[in-house]
């Protein structure tokens, strides 16, 4: 289902600092085209600011992260032109709690892609028919659950046509019954070949979906494997978070 | 000295002649102060040092009194070849005096947003002047209708001070009265009825209005 030959995220030595605090140690990542990657790890690891990195919202000192071919923070204009090529989807969902539904994703297709309101409507619906949930487009996200506002915030990222889907802990502020709405969704993403980095416990969806799981520990430097061997393996740091977690 | 109603009935024409003067003091400078101290507001975020000057302009503004702003806009600018309308400085006078108040209100209501409503707005790949219009204003509104409002009913109440500039506004219309006859209770309670009455309609309204942006989307 995937080629591996067009990376899209190329992430060397990378480093960060906050304050003295360390975050993030001599990272290397890459993400190659239709290639799903599940981020995991203790509190603290560092996991959120990695794919905060990867879009630009948090800035790095050291190393190179390259998306899309930009090396982002050298040039605020080329990092924003990169950026077009992500969509993110927060733990806290963040829609706009002022807009309907619809208008939610139709915002940066009106005010970025420079869409008509008409095409901006039928874009929005298609997607918003693909997280399942066309019905409540003019309602507003206080008016639905969590596990809703979720899904809208994916079709809400999925508008602008990412090649890149980031994930920052999608299902962590969810009640237990509708983790499984959300992920639903994120697999169905994933079985029509979009590209997701995604920091997440779920180790269940790791194991579906996965190409490759990164651990993040707070003192070492990431390391990557196959899923299938990530949770076998005895010499890995990750073991025991693993088996803890599944 | 009793209260003579019919005196209080004859003055209340005269006085409401002047209504629409404050009125239109009062609107024009709501729109100019909230104008202007949103703009500083917004230099103010931006930080760098246009950001500490503006920090520096909203302290001194707040910490100087409404009357010397009217009196050196009136009385010293000409001196510098300046000259402007009694209207015209008493509208400015009011607007820069209170936009120094409404940036700090304004600054409060952007605080109260959520750190991820721009964060998504920037994820979304909106430019910055996007992200305020569509983003933060709307929901900064929503959180300060009510400091707002009482703020719209102080200037409403300052408008006042332009009497000092000869401006036709209602209590100095009130006071021409009372020197001419010699009779302050009637012309000075008219007034002031008229006051209340707008004072608290401008709260009710804005009582409607906020109540109404609460009920978008209720969270």
């Amino acid at each position: 289902m995937s080629t591996q030959s067009d990376t899209i995220v190329d992430i060397q030595g990378l480093n960060k600092w906050f304050g003295a605090l360390h975050v993030l140690k001599n990272v290397d990542l890459t993400v190659g085209s239709g290639t799903r990657v599940v981020v995991c790890g203790p509190s603290g690891s560092g996991k959120s600011t990695l794919i905060r990195c990867i879009n630009g919202l948090e800035t790095y000192q050291q190393g190179t992260l390259r998306l899309a071919g930009t090396m982002l923070g050298l040039n605020a204009r080329e990092t924003a032109r990169a950026r077009r090529q992500t969509g993110m989807v927060f733990q806290s969902f963040n829609l706009f709690p002022h807009l309907t539904v619809l208008s939610n994703c139709t915002l940066a297709l009106r005010r970025v892609a420079g869409r008509s309101r008409a095409e901006a409507e039928d874009i929005a619906m298609a997607h918003l028919e693909k997280v399942r949930i066309p019905e409540k487009a003019k309602s507003y996200p206080g008016q639905l659950s969590g596990g809703q506002q979720q899904r809208v915030a994916i079709a809400r990222a999925l508008c602008l046509n990412p090649r890149i889907m980031l994930f920052d802990e999608p299902t962590s502020a969810l009640d237990p019954e509708m983790i499984k709405e959300v992920l639903d969704v994120m697999v169905t993403l994933a079985r029509d070949g979009m590209t997701m980095v995604c920091v997440t416990h779920e180790m269940g969806f790791a194991r579906e979906v996965a190409d490759q799981v990164v651990f993040m520990d707070g003192d070492a430097s990431s390391t990557a494997h196959p899923p299938a061997t990530s949770s076998a393996r005895r010499d890995i740091p990750a073991r025991g978070f693993f088996s803890k977690r599944s | 000295m009793g209260f003579d109603l019919a005196f209080a009935l004859s003055s209340v024409p005269i006085i409401l002649g002047a209504v629409g003067t404050t009125l239109f003091v009062a609107l024009v400078s709501c729109i100019g102060a909230a104008a202007t101290g949103f703009l500083f507001e917004m230099v103010h975020r931006v930080g760098g040092i246009a950001g500490l000057t503006i920090g520096f302009v909203i302290d001194f503004i707040r910490s100087t009194p409404v009357l010397a702003w009217l009196y050196f806009l009136y009385f010293v600018l000409p001196f510098y070849g300046i000259r402007l309308g009694s209207m015209t400085v008493g509208v400015m006078g009011l607007s820069l005096y209170y936009s120094g108040y409404l940036a700090e209100v304004f600054k409060a209501g952007i605080d109260a947003i959520p750190r991820g409503q721009s964060e998504a707005a920037r994820a979304l790949s909106l430019s910055r002047r996007d992200a305020v219009i569509h983003v933060i204003a709307p929901q900064m509104l929503r959180n300060i209708a009510a400091p707002l409002g009482n703020y719209f009913v102080s200037i409403l109440k300052a408008t006042p001070y332009l009497a000092v500039l000869a401006v036709p506004e209602m209590l100095g219309q009130a006071f021409d009265i009372a020197s001419e006859t010699y009779r302050y209770t009637e012309p000075l309670v008219v007034a002031g009825i008229i006051f209340l009455v707008l004072a608290l309609a401008i709260s009710h309204g804005v009582k409607r209005l906020e109540r109404r942006l609460l009920a978008v989307g209720a969270r």
